[in-house]
């Protein structure tokens, strides 16, 4: 069906790419956008500035600029395995290519480098903490040592499809499904890197580098990096590594999958057992040493740990002198940290420092712009034709079950315009990784610390130019009415039902995102533009307009009035919780639950309210049906028409009542048929229990019709209903005696009717206030009397069984 | 029963053995020392959905394609076929379900109209099942393979309308009785209430019989047994024919747990003694129940209150307890005939339990056994070559696994697992009882094992944390001339607590670690 081919195999244009800044430090978007004269060289400088910490040093007033920081260190005795510290310490960029660590010991001498890292190591490694209890509930699996248990397979699907590779570097031999290249990309393949050039394709066409995961399985055993995966945020604060919401065994899948190469190595299992206090050498001097220097050698600027504070800060941001030779990027300096700087990185941080030397803020653009590089939004999502996951990233962005909906269904947005489209309150909702509504989509919008992310929904604001999205009012100054809220809902059937679905509901096949909610999400401006015409907002959208040149289709709804019909289905939206369902979706929802007879009877065990917690609903090709109270023993409700609604009793968790559907709804003559009355003055019992009834289930006839079965004393009751040839019901019952004991027999009585006032027919035959009327085949002299209580009038007859004796009703109403 | 036991070697000797052995496991093959539990119990799936629907949508829908097969109830009926209960009411008889790989299964459907049924019980020619309102008998009177009659065996417990309110069973007794669980109902309001029935001294107030096992006797008598259930899902009789049920975690439960039924016993749930004055209850007189004090001295508070036979640590032992199964094959499900195997739904599993009786009071350990099943396991039966039909459906909760129903089989490949297959108390400690002979010197090395013990609380809250956790100190440990056997002798011994252990360190002899290093028993009482 479909083909697969290895992402590789298409990967064969290689552009020149610019190798000297692969021994140092690697920031993505820099690498990405800096590197390529994409942006300005000093908002590089900048970049380099905030993501490699420079500032957690050189202190600085500037917001934007404030440091990423490292790694929090609360736990890293647990998290990174001993000799892996030793080594990073040693040789950042070599035991972690492309790390933002600088060298701080690269100037030391040898012996006493050797020293420092020990006692660095050895503090390190007493910083350890238990891991978190995962909470677990029924809705929740944490199965027992789950980190142990990781699916490599499992971890690599997941890895590939989530949106891990947006940032990180795919498996060369993962194979995703083919898919069309949009027309983009098939321009791309074909020309070659002066045409590209030339059409400004150049940053689209460019293979965006990977930011590095080092040597996992030395650094991290199978729980801690479980654990990291589970909450990055609390080891990596700054966000740029966001949170994907990971259960535990995803978590552990992902983990195994990422440490693969350590397994099957008996040695490698390094687990808190194994690292005992015995085996680490907790040598109290030698830490508190460690713990002295990581003061002192500034590593506490950058990396949090619970209980030191830094105490030195170097020359702040603002007095340091661009043309000095002591720089921590250029060779390495006594008392300074070193980073492996090329040429270009020192000179957009000069370029940045100079620029800096003029107090300048940036304006809202800029500021945004600027935050997406350092949160790398851009891995994923492009803004204004910059970014985006890059032409070699795409084809692990998959949609469910392969639907074909274009790059829209399976790309992350993209965020050009966001700010008049998005509320705030719902950008929030984004960042805090509740808004899964995309289904169709595997990649997921990973969860972000609110404090990378607070300023950004003002941002988007402020960058859409007006200050306010105008309110509902002024874009729908007609307001909206009943009328108006069932025209937005016809109006749905046009086709947003063809994509979208609603609170759940859709069409069969159909993949897109629910519309319950919109109004809550988009602002009613945009909502306007949108639906007036769809690819000027959004470029290569699938979705198509219905309003060309602005004119409706459909005249018949609003007068055929576009501003009209618009504002319905804003107001149809905005209130769809309370509102029923377009009615294409109510037609295929009833194809799967709705119950219709065709050439037997169907019967249906469920709650109902008129027939109670026992209810037998019994529908019939003749499209008269009723409700039957087990519990009660009562004929509890009969109509017409269309029969009921299954959805609720077969798979809704929380059992709602099966409501009937069709018309002539009616509640024949309530309570239990017969009781055995001791005189006609007594009155009629008000349940089953008190007169003695005991529900014995029932049998199907070969054309499908039960027969309900219960007794009462010593009878035994066969109580049959089903449709009359005249749209109404016939009842027969059939009573036989178990045992003969004639005094009781005679006070067995039927009450055929009962209602407010009962009304003459003829005889055998009487009709209430409501409509019902109930005939029953009486002997002559044997129909029975009419007697008063609180409630109304009942038609009691009085039954002589002396071994079987067969009575049919008939209600029609 | 005699054994005897090896004296231990020197530690020295130990020493020198354990690295010998460590210098084995380095060379031995991976595969060997990442044992795998497919190697020892295959699963085949007979129907699984693709994909996993979202198990707790309002909108829940099944696949697409295929009967929407949520297992809730399953009988065994030939060397072909099995009987299925599905949650949206129906009973299907499938056909080829042995053939491996099942490729050709057909399908009848014999019963609807159920509403939620949630057991199968094959028994004198008819299925039986029990439905929210009453236990059925299914009966198909013209041998046309689909039920004609549905005749109401029991009913008359409450049924407010509140969803929580399922009711599970029938299983058989070794008297030919046929019992049923009826799950306490939850925040019933309006109209639910108006169904109620409420004690007066205690307040509490809930459909009847709610919380309850009932047994229904062979002339069709319904007989409240025992009482406090809170989510009672599965339930089933040991070899002895002695009838055991499940509860799960929530409020007044403090974790997973398995129970005898007999009469007059109290469990845990409070909201149950609603009943307790009801004409035929068991249980009388209590005035009051202890809320939030730790599980020993509610005990003593409120004797009616019985401990489980067995405590599932949550998360450790899985987080939502369904159906017991006996392993009733002679051997033909490998070395745990006899056992009772319980189903897991969150974890996708099923776990072992072994169970012996100290003082007639039954208690015992259990084990993992078996993980990865396709979704939650709410069902299990165990058909006529011993292989296991399991039978799955998570809706409405969540689970591990790769679809949201279906079915499948377990079977024992005949090779044997390195496991522990019992865990005994002893007035001073344990005996443990191996699947397979067992390493001398890493059974003998103290440091193969680690122990310790918790309880819980007894409280309206929902769940306990393990509480009064004491680690344990191993005195010595002696293993047995034939290898099967290893006596862990232990300071402080406490009765009703969880008692753990792990045997990360031992081997067997063919230096296998064990499959399944856990174990958790409940020593309710110290021999």
């Amino acid at each position: 069906m479909s083909t697969r081919f290895i992402v590789a195999t298409i990967i064969c244009l290689t552009l020149p790419t610019n190798r000297t800044f692969a021994d140092g430090p690697f920031v993505a978007a820099f690498d990405r956008f800096a590197r390529h004269g994409d942006i300005e060289n000093s908002i590089g400088g900048r970049l380099l500035l905030s993501e490699l910490s420079c500032t957690a040093c050189h202190l600085t007033k500037v917001q934007e600029l404030q440091p990423k920081g490292g790694p929090n260190l609360d736990g890293v005795g647990n998290r990174a395995q001993p000799e892996w510290l030793k080594k990073l310490l040693d040789s950042p960029q070599t035991t972690k290519p492309g790390t933002t660590m600088p060298d701080v010991l690269a100037s030391l001498p040898v012996k006493q480098k050797k020293a420092t890292i020990e006692a660095l190591a050895a503090f390190l490694s007493s910083l350890r903490q238990p891991y978190p209890e995962l909470k677990a509930n029924g809705a929740t699996p944490v199965p027992l040592e789950f980190w142990k248990h990781g699916n490599v397979e499992r971890g690599r699907t997941l890895y590939h499809q989530i949106g891990c590779v947006s940032c990180h570097e795919a498996d060369d031999d993962y194979e995703v499904v083919k898919i069309k290249p949009s027309p983009i990309d098939q321009l791309l393949e074909q020309l070659d890197p002066d045409e590209i050039a030339e059409m400004g394709l150049t940053s689209a066409a460019r293979r965006v580098k990977s930011v590095p995961h080092g040597e996992l399985p030395t650094k991290y055993t199978d729980k801690s990096l479980t654990f990291f995966l589970l909450n990055p945020e609390k080891v990596r604060p700054s966000g740029r590594m966001p949170n994907f919401q990971l259960d535990a065994v995803d978590a552990s899948d992902i983990s195994a999958y990422l440490l693969r190469t350590a397994k099957n190595e008996a040695a490698t299992d390094n687990t808190e057992s194994a690292r005992s206090s015995e085996t680490i050498n907790d040598d109290v001097k030698l830490v508190a040493r460690g713990r002295k220097l990581f003061v002192e050698m500034q590593c506490a600027n950058c990396h949090s740990v619970t209980g030191l504070k830094p105490t030195r800060h170097s020359k702040p941001l603002a007095s340091l002198q661009t043309g000095s030779d002591a720089t921590c990027f250029g060779t390495p300096q006594p008392d300074l940290p070193h980073f492996e700087f090329d040429e270009l990185a020192g000179n957009s941080v000069i370029a940045a420092l100079t620029e800096l030397q003029r107090p300048t803020n940036l304006d809202a653009a800029k500021s945004l712009n600027f935050r997406m590089l350092q949160l790398n939004c851009y891995a994923c999502h492009e803004r204004n034709k910059q970014g985006g996951v890059g032409r070699f990233r795409k084809p692990y962005f998959e949609t469910v079950g392969h639907v074909d909906i274009g790059d829209e269904g399976r790309l992350p947005p993209p965020l050009t315009g966001v700010g008049q489209k998005l509320t705030t309150s719902w950008m929030r909702s984004v960042f805090d990784g509740k808004a899964a509504i995309r289904p169709h989509m595997h990649f997921r919008m990973p969860q972000f610390p609110k404090s990378a992310t607070r300023d950004l929904p003002d941002l988007f604001v402020q960058t859409a130019g007006d200050a306010q999205q105008p309110a509902e009012q002024a874009v729908f100054p007609g307001g909206s009415n009943a009328d108006m809220v069932e025209a937005g809902r016809q109006l749905m059937d046009a086709g947003c039902v063809q994509c979208h679905s609603f609170k759940g509901n859709s069409l069969p096949g159909t993949v897109g995102v629910d519309l319950a909610g919109i109004a809550n999400r988009v602002h009613p401006k945009w909502f306007y533009d949108f639906l007036l015409n769809p690819g000027e907002l959004k470029a290569r959208t699938r979705m198509p307009t219905f309003f060309p040149n602005g004119k409706s289709q459909n005249k018949d709804l609003l007068n055929g009035d576009t501003e009209k019909q618009i504002a319905a289905m804003w107001a149809y939206l905005r209130d769809l919780d309370r509102q029923p369902l377009p009615e294409k979706i109510i037609h295929a929802r009833n194809q799967n639950y709705e119950l219709t007879p065709t050439d037997r009877p169907i019967v249906l065990r469920t709650f109902m309210k008129s027939a109670g917690t026992h209810a037998i609903a019994v529908g019939f090709p003749q499209k008269v049906h009723f409700a039957f109270d087990a519990e009660q023993i009562t004929l509890a409700q009969a109509w017409r028409g269309r029969f009921l609604d299954a959805e609720g009793t077969w798979f809704v968790r929380f059992a709602p009542p099966a409501d009937p559907i069709g018309d002539d709804h009616v509640r024949p003559p309530g309570g239990v048929p017969f009781a055995i009355l001791a005189s006609s003055l007594q009155p009629w019992p008000t349940d089953s229990e008190t007169a003695g009834y005991r529900f014995r289930g029932y049998r199907l006839s070969k054309d499908g019709v039960p027969t309900f079965l219960y007794r009462i004393h010593q009878f035994d009751v066969e109580d049959r209903i089903q449709p009359s040839d005249d749209g109404g019901l016939v009842r027969r019952f059939k009573l036989r005696r178990r045992q003969a004991s004639p005094e009781v027999a005679d006070r067995l009585h039927l009450r055929a009717h009962f209602g407010k006032a009962l009304v003459f027919e003829q005889v055998g035959k009487y009709s209430d206030n409501d409509g019902m009327t109930v005939s029953v085949n009486v002997q002559p002299g044997h129909a029975g009397e009419l007697r008063n209580n609180d409630a109304g009038t009942e038609w009691i007859i009085p039954l002589e069984v002396k071994s079987e004796t067969q009575i049919k009703l008939r209600y029609s109403w | 029963m005699t054994c005897s036991y090896r004296v231990p070697v020197s530690s020295r000797d130990r020493d020198s053995a354990t690295i010998a052995l460590l210098i084995i496991c380095f060379f031995t093959s991976p595969a060997l020392l990442t044992a795998d539990e497919n190697d020892y119990y295959r699963l085949i799936s007979i129907a699984t959905p693709k994909a996993q629907t979202d198990s707790r949508s309002k909108t829940w829908k099944p696949a697409p394609e295929g009967l929407a097969l949520e297992i809730s109830g399953m009988a065994a009926l030939d060397n072909s076929r099995v009987a299925v209960a599905i949650r949206k009411g129906e009973v299907w008889i499938l056909d080829g379900v042995y053939d491996d790989p099942p490729k050709n299964v057909r399908y009848k459907r014999f019963a609807s109209a159920l509403h939620e049924p949630l057991g199968l019980l094959k028994h004198n020619d008819s299925l039986y099942t029990a439905q929210r309102t009453e236990l059925t008998q299914l009966k198909d009177t013209d041998g046309d393979d689909v039920a004609d009659e549905y005749l109401t065996v029991a009913k008359g417990w409450g049924v407010t309308g509140h969803y929580h309110e399922y009711a599970y069973g029938p299983k058989l007794d070794g008297d030919g009785n046929m019992w049923l669980t009826l799950n306490i109902g939850m925040g019933l309001k309006g109209n639910q209430l108006t169904r109620t029935v409420r004690d007066p001294t205690l307040g509490f107030r809930q459909g009847r019989w709610r919380g309850w096992g009932m047994k229904v006797t062979p002339d069709g008598t319904m007989v409240p047994v025992c009482a406090g259930m809170r989510s009672p899902c599965g339930i089933g009789a040991n070899a002895a024919g002695d009838m055991f049920y499940t509860d799960q975690q929530g409020n007044w439960v403090a974790t997973n747990s398995l129970h005898h039924m007999r009469d007059g016993a109290f469990f845990h749930h409070a909201e149950a003694l609603a009943s307790m004055n009801q004409p035929g209850s068991t249980i009388r007189g209590i005035t009051s129940v202890p809320n939030g004090a730790p599980l020993p001295q509610a005990l003593e508070q409120f004797p009616q209150l019985k401990p489980p036979a067995v405590w599932f640590p949550y998360k450790k032992m899985g987080q939502s307890t369904t159906d017991i199964m006996l392993d009733d094959s002679g051997g033909k499900f490998g070395p745990f005939a006899g056992q009772l195997f319980i189903g897991e739904f969150t974890q996708a599993s099923m776990s072992r339990v072994f169970l012996e009786q100290v003082d007639g009071e039954y208690q015992g350990a259990c084990f993992p056994f078996r993980s990865s099943f396709a979704s939650a396991v709410l069902r299990m039966a165990q058909g006529t070559d011993g292989s296991v039909f399991v039978g799955l459906t998570n809706r409405g909760w969540s689970s591990l696994g790769t679809a949201s129903y279906g079915l499948q089989r377990l079977v024992w490949t005949g090779k044997t697992p390195f496991e522990i297959k019992e865990m005994r108390a002893q007035s001073d400690g344990f005996e443990l009882v191996f699947t397979k002979p067992v390493d001398a010197q890493t059974a003998e090395d103290l440091q193969s094992y680690t122990m310790n013990s918790y309880t819980y609380l007894y409280h309206s809250t929902y769940g306990s944390d393990e509480i009064q956790q004491r680690d344990l100190d191993i005195r010595s440990v002696n293993v047995s001339v034939d290898g099967l056997r290893v006596r862990l002798n232990i300071d402080g011994l406490r009765e009703l607590f969880v008692h753990e252990l792990v045997a990360e360190g031992i081997r067997s002899i063919g230096g296998e670690p064990l499959l399944h290093p856990h174990a958790y028993y409940t020593l309710n009482r110290i021999p």
